[in-house]
């Protein structure tokens, strides 16, 4: 199985665009025995001079139970909804791009994960009640990378996250989660990580609601005087057409990433941003998918910027 | 022109009377006992399935890996009929919620969020769902009520069985 996507982008404030390959993802699963599965996501990503390849995830998974799932690898952090949700299959996702705050090589929250995930499902409810609580290594020297050969300082990131898909309410889905760690950048001295998400979504079609919250508080372990908090949330509504249309389903989004000028890690980062994106995606055919998407975009309060992207998506299944 | 009107008039009205007829055959079909039973989809098991009786949002758990293992830690085998079948057209419709396109998406989604290695397994006949059900432990699939036969073990759902008033899946 394997996901690619081709876009196409124009700017009006800038020459840069034209038509890009996104990535080319391949991902390989099996069980190796009753209990015991392996999965595996390799990618592919276009750069100026080549590609890039990266072990996006590998995990190998032990299955206890349905209460207790005990796996081991790297993941995508299981920090709120898109990034455990989709991925990268641009295909699975109704817009053409993933939210700026949780976008690939994202400093704000950390995309990847190495270490070790209990996850299971909290019986006795009808809130559909189900856990995951993590271990491993945190951010690398460089913050947009997990410490994949190791954690570099020694104090190891952990996680919990909680979610809910209540029976009475088929479709919704909530969740919070807390994550926390110590890092050690090559540039500064080093900071503490707190970060909590909260997210809800209504995943049927007609419509599809998702809303996401997180808030990040860094502070100088040596000096917890000096910190500062990031808020970043986005909220995505979508609707697919009925009848003889439901092949196209219009979105729009909203965006804003606000970080305080007094963050340790991340105010020389330049991550602010706001905006707001209206699109439509057409489904002409069961395993592809074209869209069309407006962005109207500031970056670091620089002034605002139209662009707008077609892209076509596919995913490699037969189901 | 008013000749046209008269036959357009007269077309109308045969439609309207086979109409009347189609629904007067129908509802004379549904107040029989046995065609309701024939209607209804059936839950089947394996035998040894540590299983009598599913309450719909369990069944709806189960059919979507959201519960993937029996009581006794079998792993629970999924069995869905292929395409253009009456009975996936009504699981889809009634359990999942979901159309074709989104059926499918859903179980794309989950493979890759490695939720589950693989999606699952399809059956092309009601003879192949039952034959497979009474191979393979641990697993379970839909069939017409009439078709179910004594190798296989029928599961109740909120309690009752596809001959029972009130029934949810028929």
């Amino acid at each position: 199985m394997g996901f690619g996507d081709i876009t196409y982008v124009t700017r009006d404030q800038n020459d840069q665009g034209g038509f890009v390959i996104g990535q080319a993802v391949a991902h390989m699963s099996a069980y190796l025995g009753p209990r015991l599965s392996v999965f595996g996501e390799f990618s592919l990503t276009a750069r100026d001079t080549q590609y890039s390849s990266e072990v996006e995830r590998l995990i190998v998974k032990y299955d206890f139970s349905d209460q207790f799932k005990l796996s081991a690898g790297r993941y995508h952090t299981p920090i709120g909804y898109w990034n455990s949700a989709f991925h990268h299959g641009a295909w699975l996702q109704t817009t053409v791009s993933r939210p700026e705050m949780i976008k690939f090589g994202s400093k704000i929250v950390p995309i990847h994960f190495v270490g070790a995930l209990l996850e299971g499902n909290i019986p006795g409810n009808s809130l559909g009640l189900s856990y995951m609580a993590g271990i491993g290594n945190g951010r690398h020297a460089n913050i947009a990378r997990s410490g994949d050969a190791g954690d570099i300082n020694g104090d190891n990131a952990w996680m919990m996250q909680l979610n809910a898909a209540p029976d009475r309410y088929f479709g919704l889905h909530a969740g919070v989660g807390f994550y926390t760690d110590e890092i050690s950048p090559s540039d500064r001295p080093d900071i503490r990580e707190k970060t909590v998400s909260a997210h809800v979504a209504w995943t049927k079609e007609s419509p599809e609601i998702i809303f996401e919250y997180l808030y990040s508080n860094h502070e100088f372990v040596a000096d917890s005087s000096i910190s500062g908090d990031t808020n970043a949330w986005y909220v995505q509504f979508a609707y697919r057409l009925k009848g003889k249309n439901r092949n196209w389903k219009p979105y729009a989004r909203l965006e804003s990433t606000d970080v305080d000028d007094t963050d340790p890690l991340l105010a020389d980062q330049n991550l602010d941003y706001d905006a707001g994106i209206l699109g439509v995606r057409w489904d002409f055919n069961p395993y592809a998918a074209l869209k069309g998407e407006y962005r109207n975009e500031e970056f670091n309060n620089g002034g605002r910027e139209n662009n707008f992207r077609v892209q076509v998506s596919f995913v490699l299944a037969k189901l | 022109m008013k000749l046209t009107t008269h036959r357009s008039i007269a077309q109308y009205l045969r439609l309207v009377a086979g109409l009347c007829a189609l629904l007067a055959l129908s509802m004379v079909n549904a107040a029989t006992p046995e065609a309701g039973t024939q209607s209804a989809i059936a839950i089947v098991v394996h035998k040894d399935a540590p299983v009598d009786n599913l309450s719909l949002q369990e069944l709806r758990n189960i059919f979507m890996a959201n519960k993937q293992f029996w009581s006794d830690r079998t792993r629970i085998i999924l069995l869905v009929r292929a395409p253009q079948s009456d009975e996936r057209d009504f699981v889809l419709n009634r359990i999942y919620q979901m159309d074709e396109g989104q059926f499918r998406q859903y179980w794309i989604g989950k493979m890759f969020r490695a939720e589950v290695p693989r999606g699952p397994k399809i059956v092309f006949s009601t003879d192949m769902a039952v034959d497979l059900v009474v191979a393979i432990p641990g697993s379970i699939s839909f069939i017409r009520a009439a078709d179910v036969t004594d190798d296989v073990k029928l599961v109740r759902v909120d309690g009752k069985l596809p001959i029972d008033e009130g029934y949810p899946l028929k």
